[in-house]
């Protein structure tokens, strides 16, 4: 290759014109050194550092759920962007230009099943991504404030799956619509007030699917990008990912790897104060270059990515509900699989299970590393044998609790006592409050007994993850009309 | 080139200067204003002043239309009418936990006592005075005010809500 274009080529007299020099400031990147310069002075590569910890590129220890999450984005704003030429957001054509897509547009089916399933796919990919850094402890310092823009991330993530599916103006979409801003306008002095900035207005009609339209094709984006800018810009700040001390994998010993050597050198350190460089954390070098090793990697993964998503468009259509009726909600009215267990939530109080759930949900979420400020076993899955106990057993002991509130609610609920019990008192007595209240106490108990603020965390957050499971698998195959129990295998019993 | 960090302070002459941190503070505090107030008046302009929705009042009848005793669901405006030995009622069908419709009243049975209307959402249940039987709705159903109108028909303000004991007799 290289002799080639010393010949004087086509190719090597274009690559030496003034005007490709202006565009691209690195050479052909075939050796090691002029890939680094690629990585460093492209636009795109440069969000990737130069050389990479093998330790972080470990499948098993990130399962490169954050990159899938943002190829899944990518591809929701391509699709969506295609998507936008076929809708308008009236509640007189919305509808019918759904019909429209599934029916007469040029792949229209394809791009909007691709574009449904990327963003189920992006609720999923973006939890378990939280799962993962949580559960390797990866939010420890520096990295706490990256830990609370990636909850940001995830809300963000879940209110433009929302926004989304009110868009088609099915009966799903006005339904949701009209219980999802109820839920808003339960915050005491200040609910009435956000529902009708949601609404435009005091019923569900034009104004609100304008509203929600804006929100879902430039509001939210807009606020993801800026999230996401920021949240990426901070992993390289911070260090670069976390990951799992120790001897690195073979990737160390393959082409390209660094003997251990002089420390690096960087530019500006002088005027640079703080930590941000973070060098003393990296030594020694065992670092490989990111191209090929992880850039290779991420190609293969967005192809995985990209294929998966399209099988799963052609074999599988975004359902359409009936248009939507305003006087007829569907019995019983299911929101999408991931709001099911919120759904089960707001069908015990929807001050707790709408508003202060998920409220202390978010705010504990974001508080998780300034209260656990300890240090070890960072980048270590469950951080100790101890920790995989611990999560262990708050999973499996979350759920028959769980099961035994909901079977007491329904056969002992707190109207068989108090036919008209104050409001306060039915917030106070629901299985949504009593999980809360017990899932707090056993995460202070581990913690008290372990003495370890970590070991607390990891209860807590896998009593609240188990609860969630439970309870979203029960608003699934659980719950039939009229939100009643119902056993899934009976005859007759399972609901579309 | 003047060094970076901070310089010290030349503090200022007494009575003859504005101190630097009076000017400074000043200059900040007029910048925010200058964001904060603008920002203010965008979050006035998304709460509208004129909507245009359907209106809250309903013709729904004669009142001979509607037999003593019965229980009318009129689906399209979300109410009953009740026609009850005392008069006539006007109860919401619109759940008070999230406001999705409720279904129409059906005969007591089961696990129910009385007559009473269930909802699909969360499974709020009532009974026919508006009264919480089971689920999670925090209060009892609305009743609407009702009158006549000059043509002799029944008229109900959805905008209105009355107490449970109002009826209205023709």
């Amino acid at each position: 290759m290289a002799d080639e274009r010393d010949t004087g080529t086509l190719a090597a007299r274009i690559m030496g014109t003034r005007v490709w020099r202006s565009v691209f400031r690195h050479d052909y990147p075939e050796a090691d050194l002029d890939r680094m310069s690629t990585m460093v002075t492209n636009f795109f590569l440069h969000l990737m550092p130069a050389k990479v910890h093998p330790n972080s590129l470990r499948l098993a220890y990130t399962w490169a759920l954050g990159m899938v999450a943002l190829f899944l984005t990518v591809i929701l704003f391509v699709t969506g962007f295609l998507l936008m030429f076929f809708y308008i957001p009236s509640t007189d054509w919305a509808y019918h230009n759904m019909k429209d897509l599934q029916f007469v547009v040029s792949f229209g089916p394809l791009l909007r099943n691709m574009h449904r399933w990327a963003a189920h796919g992006m609720v999923a990919l973006v939890f378990l991504h939280m799962c993962r850094v949580f559960y390797t402890g990866s939010y420890r310092t520096p990295r706490e404030f990256n830990w609370v823009l990636g909850v940001l991330l995830w809300v963000v993530t879940l209110f433009l799956s929302f926004t989304g599916y009110l868009l088609p103006w099915d009966q799903l979409a006005f339904w949701a619509i009209t219980v999802g801003t109820s839920i808003a306008s339960y915050p005491p002095w200040i609910g009435e007030t956000i529902r009708v900035l949601l609404l435009g207005g005091g019923t569900v009609g034009q104004g609100a699917l304008l509203r929600f339209y804006v929100l879902h094709v430039a509001v939210l984006p807009a606020i993801l990008g800026l999230l996401v800018a920021i949240h990426f810009w901070r992993i390289r700040k911070d260090g670069g990912l976390s990951r799992p001390a120790g001897a690195p994998g073979p990737a160390a010993a393959g082409p390209g790897a660094f003997a251990p050597g002089p420390l690096k050198t960087y530019a500006l350190m002088e005027v640079v104060r703080g930590t941000s460089p973070m060098v003393g954390a990296q030594a020694p070098e065992e670092e490989v270059p990111s191209w090929p090793h992880l850039l290779f990697r991420l190609v293969v993964l967005f192809q995985g990515v990209l294929v998966v998503t399209m099988l799963l468009g052609v074999f599988f259509d975004a359902p359409l509900e009936e248009l939507a009726n305003p006087v007829h909600p569907p019995n019983p009215a299911k929101a999408p699989w991931y709001f099911l267990g919120l759904q089960e939530l707001v069908s015990y109080s929807a001050l707790v299970g709408g508003v202060v759930v998920p409220g202390l949900l978010i705010l504990g979420l974001m508080s998780i590393p300034y209260v656990d400020r300890e240090s070890d076993g960072e980048g270590v899955w469950f951080t100790a044998p101890r920790g995989k106990k611990v999560a262990l057993w708050s999973f499996v002991g979350t759920a028959p609790f769980t099961g035994l509130l909901i079977f007491l609610n329904a056969r002992l609920g707190l109207r068989r006592f108090v036919p008209e019990p104050p409001q306060l008192l039915a917030d106070l007595l629901n299985p949504a409050t009593l999980l809360l209240v017990a899932i707090a106490v056993a995460s202070l108990l581990v913690g008290r007994r372990t003495g370890s603020r970590r070991m607390a965390a990891i209860a807590l957050f896998s009593c609240f993850l188990s609860a969630y499971i439970l309870l979203m698998v029960i608003g699934t195959f659980f719950r039939g009309p009229n939100w009643d129990w119902i056993w899934p295998w009976a005859a007759g019993g399972r609901q579309g | 080139m003047a060094k970076p960090g901070p310089q010290p302070e030349t503090p200022a002459p007494a009575g003859s200067r504005i101190s630097r941190r009076l000017l400074l503070g000043t200059g900040w505090g007029g910048f925010l204003l200058s964001i904060v107030g603008p920002a203010l008046a965008n979050v006035r302009f998304l709460f509208p002043n004129v909507v245009y929705e359907g209106p809250s009042l309903f013709r729904v009848g004669r009142p001979e239309e509607y037999p003593a005793g019965s229980v009318t669901f009129l689906e399209d405006q979300r109410f009953f009418i009740l026609h009850e030995p005392e008069g006539f009622r006007a109860l919401s069908a619109i759940c008070t936990h999230l406001r999705c419709t409720t279904g129409p009243f059906v005969p007591s049975g089961g696990q129910w006592k009385e007559t009473h209307s269930r909802c699909p959402c969360h499974g709020s249940v009532f009974a026919k005075d508006g009264r919480v039987l089971q689920g999670p709705a925090p209060r009892p159903l609305d009743f609407y005010w009702v009158s006549l109108a000059p043509d002799g028909r029944l008229l109900v303000d959805t905008a209105a809500s009355v107490a449970k004991g109002d009826v209205f007799k023709v």
